[in-house]
Protein backbone atom coordinates (compact mmCIF):
# COMPACT_ATOMS: atom_id res chain seq x y z
CA UNK A 1 0.00 0.00 0.00
CA UNK A 2 1.71 3.56 -0.79
CA UNK A 3 1.56 6.68 1.49
CA UNK A 4 -0.82 8.54 -0.72
CA UNK A 5 -3.58 6.12 -0.61
CA UNK A 6 -2.81 5.65 3.02
CA UNK A 7 -3.54 8.95 3.74
CA UNK A 8 -7.18 8.72 1.76
CA UNK A 9 -8.04 6.07 3.37
CA UNK A 10 -6.88 8.03 6.80
CA UNK A 11 -8.82 11.37 6.11
CA UNK A 12 -12.00 9.79 5.49
CA UNK A 13 -11.58 7.99 8.95
CA UNK A 14 -11.48 10.84 10.72
CA UNK A 15 -13.43 13.33 8.62
CA UNK A 16 -16.97 12.45 10.93
CA UNK A 17 -14.44 13.40 14.04
CA UNK A 18 -12.53 16.78 12.82
CA UNK A 19 -13.57 20.35 14.21
CA UNK A 20 -11.39 22.20 12.29
CA UNK A 21 -12.26 22.06 8.48
CA UNK A 22 -9.25 24.22 7.13
CA UNK A 23 -6.38 22.30 8.60
CA UNK A 24 -8.38 18.78 7.21
CA UNK A 25 -8.11 20.35 4.04
CA UNK A 26 -4.59 21.15 4.47
CA UNK A 27 -4.02 17.67 6.38
CA UNK A 28 -0.43 16.26 5.82
CA UNK A 29 1.89 13.60 7.72
CA UNK A 30 2.39 16.70 10.24
CA UNK A 31 -0.92 17.28 11.13
CA UNK A 32 -1.76 16.36 14.96
CA UNK A 33 -5.24 14.74 15.85
CA UNK A 34 -5.70 17.13 18.72
CA UNK A 35 -4.55 20.44 18.54
CA UNK A 36 -4.88 20.53 14.55
CA UNK A 37 -7.78 18.65 13.81
CA UNK A 38 -9.36 19.60 17.23
CA UNK A 39 -10.56 16.25 17.46
CA UNK A 40 -11.94 15.46 20.96
CA UNK A 41 -9.96 12.92 22.72
CA UNK A 42 -12.75 10.16 23.45
CA UNK A 43 -13.26 10.75 19.62
CA UNK A 44 -9.61 9.67 19.67
CA UNK A 45 -11.01 6.19 20.54
CA UNK A 46 -13.48 6.03 17.65
CA UNK A 47 -10.53 6.81 15.22
CA UNK A 48 -8.94 4.20 16.70
CA UNK A 49 -11.51 1.73 16.58
CA UNK A 50 -12.47 2.72 12.98
CA UNK A 51 -9.30 2.26 11.74
CA UNK A 52 -9.13 -1.55 13.60
CA UNK A 53 -12.09 -2.27 11.65
CA UNK A 54 -11.06 -0.68 8.37
CA UNK A 55 -7.83 -2.93 8.49
CA UNK A 56 -8.60 -5.72 10.36
CA UNK A 57 -5.88 -5.34 12.79
CA UNK A 58 -5.52 -4.91 16.47
CA UNK A 59 -3.75 -1.40 17.51
CA UNK A 60 -2.23 -2.40 21.31
CA UNK A 61 -1.75 0.24 24.41
CA UNK A 62 1.61 0.84 23.15
CA UNK A 63 0.74 1.78 19.59
CA UNK A 64 -2.12 3.89 21.15
CA UNK A 65 -0.19 5.69 22.98
CA UNK A 66 1.73 6.95 20.09
CA UNK A 67 -1.81 7.58 18.24
CA UNK A 68 -1.32 11.16 18.35
CA UNK A 69 -0.99 12.80 14.75
CA UNK A 70 -1.19 11.62 10.87
CA UNK A 71 2.26 10.32 11.01
CA UNK A 72 2.21 8.22 13.65
CA UNK A 73 -1.14 6.56 12.94
CA UNK A 74 0.04 5.88 9.41
CA UNK A 75 3.40 4.26 10.77
CA UNK A 76 0.62 1.82 12.85
CA UNK A 77 -1.32 0.90 10.29
CA UNK A 78 1.76 -0.53 7.92
CA UNK A 79 3.63 -2.09 11.13
CA UNK A 80 0.07 -3.73 12.07
CA UNK A 81 -0.29 -4.76 8.49
CA UNK A 82 2.79 -6.12 8.11
CA UNK A 83 2.81 -8.43 10.96
CA UNK A 84 -0.36 -9.58 10.14
CA UNK A 85 0.62 -10.50 6.55
CA UNK A 86 3.90 -11.67 7.55
CA UNK B 1 -0.36 22.25 39.68
CA UNK B 2 -4.44 21.96 38.66
CA UNK B 3 -5.92 20.07 35.66
CA UNK B 4 -9.58 20.28 34.77
CA UNK B 5 -12.08 18.49 32.43
CA UNK B 6 -15.67 19.38 32.01
CA UNK B 7 -17.78 16.84 30.04
CA UNK B 8 -21.26 18.42 28.72
CA UNK B 9 -23.48 14.96 28.83
CA UNK B 10 -25.65 16.33 25.81
CA UNK B 11 -22.77 16.93 23.63
CA UNK B 12 -21.00 13.23 24.59
CA UNK B 13 -24.24 11.18 24.02
CA UNK B 14 -24.18 13.21 20.27
CA UNK B 15 -20.60 12.96 19.73
CA UNK B 16 -19.83 9.74 21.24
CA UNK B 17 -21.43 6.20 21.57
CA UNK B 18 -20.21 4.70 24.56
CA UNK B 19 -21.52 1.53 24.12
CA UNK B 20 -19.67 0.78 20.79
CA UNK B 21 -17.53 -2.29 20.89
CA UNK B 22 -14.32 -2.41 22.67
CA UNK B 23 -14.89 1.53 23.57
CA UNK B 24 -14.66 0.81 26.95
CA UNK B 25 -11.96 -1.71 26.69
CA UNK B 26 -9.68 1.01 25.24
CA UNK B 27 -10.20 3.70 28.30
CA UNK B 28 -11.05 1.84 30.90
CA UNK B 29 -9.48 -0.89 33.54
CA UNK B 30 -10.88 -3.79 33.81
CA UNK B 31 -11.83 -2.41 37.66
CA UNK B 32 -13.61 0.80 36.11
CA UNK B 33 -15.61 -1.09 33.29
CA UNK B 34 -16.74 -3.12 36.53
CA UNK B 35 -17.65 -0.33 38.46
CA UNK B 36 -19.29 1.18 35.19
CA UNK B 37 -21.52 -1.50 34.23
CA UNK B 38 -22.89 -2.48 37.39
CA UNK B 39 -23.64 1.53 38.26
CA UNK B 40 -27.20 2.21 38.43
CA UNK B 41 -26.29 4.80 35.88
CA UNK B 42 -23.99 3.31 33.66
CA UNK B 43 -23.21 6.32 31.62
CA UNK B 44 -22.63 8.99 34.03
CA UNK B 45 -20.18 6.44 35.56
CA UNK B 46 -18.45 6.58 31.91
CA UNK B 47 -18.30 10.62 32.01
CA UNK B 48 -17.24 10.74 35.44
CA UNK B 49 -14.13 8.40 35.21
CA UNK B 50 -13.29 9.75 31.65
CA UNK B 51 -13.25 13.54 33.10
CA UNK B 52 -10.89 12.90 36.39
CA UNK B 53 -8.54 10.79 33.80
CA UNK B 54 -8.93 14.08 31.39
CA UNK B 55 -8.12 16.17 34.16
CA UNK B 56 -5.18 14.13 35.95
CA UNK B 57 -3.54 13.45 32.45
CA UNK B 58 -3.27 17.63 32.36
CA UNK B 59 -1.87 17.42 35.48
CA UNK B 60 0.69 14.54 34.17
CA UNK B 61 1.59 16.40 31.07
CA UNK B 62 2.78 19.63 32.37
CA UNK B 63 4.88 17.64 35.13
CA UNK B 64 6.60 15.75 32.93
CA UNK B 65 6.14 17.00 29.49
CA UNK B 66 4.67 13.63 28.02
CA UNK B 67 2.02 13.87 25.54
CA UNK B 68 0.23 10.70 24.55
CA UNK B 69 -2.72 9.07 24.65
CA UNK B 70 -2.81 6.39 27.75
CA UNK B 71 -6.18 6.04 29.47
CA UNK B 72 -5.85 3.05 30.47
CA UNK B 73 -2.90 3.78 32.37
CA UNK B 74 -4.42 6.78 34.37
CA UNK B 75 -6.25 4.54 37.09
CA UNK B 76 -9.48 5.96 39.04
CA UNK B 77 -9.72 5.31 42.58
CA UNK B 78 -13.45 5.67 42.71
CA UNK B 79 -13.88 7.02 46.72
CA UNK B 80 -17.49 8.34 45.77
CA UNK B 81 -19.60 10.05 43.58
CA UNK B 82 -17.45 13.22 43.90
CA UNK B 83 -14.09 11.87 45.37
CA UNK B 84 -10.94 10.21 44.71
CA UNK B 85 -7.90 9.94 42.78
CA UNK B 86 -6.28 8.63 39.90
CA UNK B 87 -3.04 6.80 39.31
CA UNK B 88 -0.27 7.04 37.16
CA UNK B 89 3.51 5.60 36.77
CA UNK B 90 3.75 5.93 40.23
CA UNK B 91 2.02 9.64 40.96
CA UNK B 92 -1.27 10.07 42.50
CA UNK B 93 -3.66 13.07 42.22
CA UNK B 94 -6.85 13.71 43.62
CA UNK B 95 -9.60 14.50 41.82
CA UNK B 96 -13.16 16.01 42.87
CA UNK B 97 -16.07 16.24 40.67
CA UNK B 98 -19.18 17.66 40.56
CA UNK B 99 -22.20 16.42 38.52
CA UNK B 100 -24.81 19.33 37.90
CA UNK B 101 -26.72 20.82 34.87
CA UNK B 102 -26.06 18.13 32.56
CA UNK B 103 -22.37 18.16 32.56
CA UNK B 104 -19.95 16.84 34.63
CA UNK B 105 -16.65 18.60 35.78
CA UNK B 106 -13.67 17.34 37.72
CA UNK B 107 -10.64 18.86 39.13
CA UNK B 108 -7.55 17.46 39.88
CA UNK B 109 -4.80 18.82 42.05
CA UNK B 110 -1.29 17.12 43.76
CA UNK B 111 -1.65 17.42 47.22
CA UNK B 112 -5.54 17.65 48.87
CA UNK B 113 -5.07 20.96 50.58
CA UNK B 114 -5.14 22.37 47.15
CA UNK B 115 -8.68 21.78 46.47
CA UNK B 116 -9.41 24.81 48.95
CA UNK B 117 -6.99 27.17 46.85
CA UNK B 118 -8.97 26.66 43.45
CA UNK B 119 -9.89 29.68 42.08
CA UNK B 120 -11.68 30.51 38.70
CA UNK B 121 -10.31 32.71 36.04
CA UNK B 122 -12.14 35.28 34.27
CA UNK B 123 -12.93 34.04 30.54
CA UNK B 124 -11.80 36.99 29.66
CA UNK B 125 -8.50 37.16 30.88
CA UNK B 126 -5.88 36.81 27.77
CA UNK B 127 -4.02 32.86 28.35
CA UNK B 128 -0.82 32.17 26.58
CA UNK B 129 0.31 29.03 25.53
CA UNK B 130 3.90 26.78 26.24
CA UNK B 131 3.60 23.14 23.96
CA UNK B 132 0.45 23.27 24.38
CA UNK B 133 -0.14 24.24 27.87
CA UNK B 134 -1.71 27.22 29.28
CA UNK B 135 -0.65 29.65 31.45
CA UNK B 136 -1.74 33.45 32.63
CA UNK B 137 0.45 36.43 33.63
CA UNK B 138 -0.35 38.70 36.17
CA UNK B 139 -0.25 42.34 34.90
CA UNK B 140 1.25 43.63 38.68
CA UNK B 141 3.71 41.06 39.38
CA UNK B 142 4.38 39.67 36.09
CA UNK B 143 4.70 36.63 37.56
CA UNK B 144 3.11 33.46 35.04
CA UNK B 145 0.12 31.61 36.59
CA UNK B 146 -0.38 27.68 35.44
CA UNK B 147 -4.10 27.74 34.74
CA UNK B 148 -6.28 25.10 33.30
CA UNK B 149 -8.91 25.24 30.90
CA UNK B 150 -11.63 23.07 29.47
CA UNK B 151 -14.45 23.34 27.13
CA UNK B 152 -17.20 21.27 25.53
CA UNK B 153 -20.70 22.01 24.04
CA UNK B 154 -22.47 24.94 26.54
CA UNK B 155 -19.93 25.05 29.32
CA UNK B 156 -16.13 26.66 29.73
CA UNK B 157 -13.70 26.17 32.67
CA UNK B 158 -10.84 28.10 33.81
CA UNK B 159 -8.63 27.65 37.59
CA UNK B 160 -5.78 28.94 38.81
CA UNK B 161 -4.34 28.12 42.40
CA UNK B 162 -4.22 31.05 44.96
CA UNK B 163 -0.68 31.57 46.39
C1 LIG C 1 -5.21 17.93 27.05
C2 LIG C 1 -6.32 17.16 26.36
C3 LIG C 1 -6.46 15.82 27.03
C4 LIG C 1 -7.65 17.93 26.47
O1 LIG C 1 -8.52 17.64 25.47
P1 LIG C 1 -10.11 17.82 25.51
O2 LIG C 1 -10.71 17.18 26.70
O3 LIG C 1 -10.53 17.31 24.18
O4 LIG C 1 -10.35 19.39 25.60
P2 LIG C 1 -10.49 20.40 26.85
O5 LIG C 1 -11.34 21.51 26.40
O6 LIG C 1 -10.86 19.74 28.11
O7 LIG C 1 -9.03 20.95 27.04
C5 LIG C 1 -8.42 21.68 26.04
C6 LIG C 1 -7.60 22.79 26.64
O8 LIG C 1 -6.70 22.24 27.59
C7 LIG C 1 -5.50 22.95 27.52
N1 LIG C 1 -4.42 22.09 27.98
C8 LIG C 1 -3.63 21.29 27.23
N2 LIG C 1 -2.72 20.69 28.02
C9 LIG C 1 -2.96 21.11 29.27
C10 LIG C 1 -2.35 20.84 30.51
N3 LIG C 1 -1.31 19.99 30.61
N4 LIG C 1 -2.81 21.44 31.62
C11 LIG C 1 -3.86 22.28 31.54
N5 LIG C 1 -4.51 22.59 30.40
C12 LIG C 1 -4.05 22.01 29.27
C13 LIG C 1 -5.35 23.30 26.07
O9 LIG C 1 -4.62 24.49 25.97
C14 LIG C 1 -6.76 23.48 25.57
O10 LIG C 1 -7.09 24.82 25.52
P3 LIG C 1 -8.05 25.45 24.38
O11 LIG C 1 -9.43 25.06 24.79
O12 LIG C 1 -7.78 26.90 24.44
O13 LIG C 1 -7.62 24.81 23.09
C15 LIG C 1 -5.95 17.01 24.86
O14 LIG C 1 -5.82 18.26 24.33
C16 LIG C 1 -4.71 16.21 24.57
O15 LIG C 1 -3.63 16.70 24.37
N6 LIG C 1 -4.86 14.88 24.51
C17 LIG C 1 -3.82 13.93 24.19
C18 LIG C 1 -3.82 12.81 25.11
C19 LIG C 1 -5.16 12.43 25.64
O16 LIG C 1 -6.18 12.59 25.02
N7 LIG C 1 -5.19 11.89 26.81
C20 LIG C 1 -6.43 11.49 27.40
C21 LIG C 1 -6.17 10.82 28.64
S1 LIG C 1 -5.01 9.52 28.34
Amino acid sequence: MNKEQTIEELKNIVKPYIQNQEAFDGLTEDTDFINDLKINSANLVDVILDIEEKYDIVIDNEAMERMVNVKAAMEIIENKLSEKNS
Amino acid sequence: MIGNDIVDLALARKESNWQRNRFLDKIFTKNEQQMILNDANPEIMVWNLWSRKEAAYKIYNRETGIRGFFPLQLECFYENGTLGTVSIRGKTYFTQSKIENDSIYTIAVVEKEYFKKIKSINPAVKILKKNGIPFTIDCNSKIEKPVSITNHGRFWEGITLLD
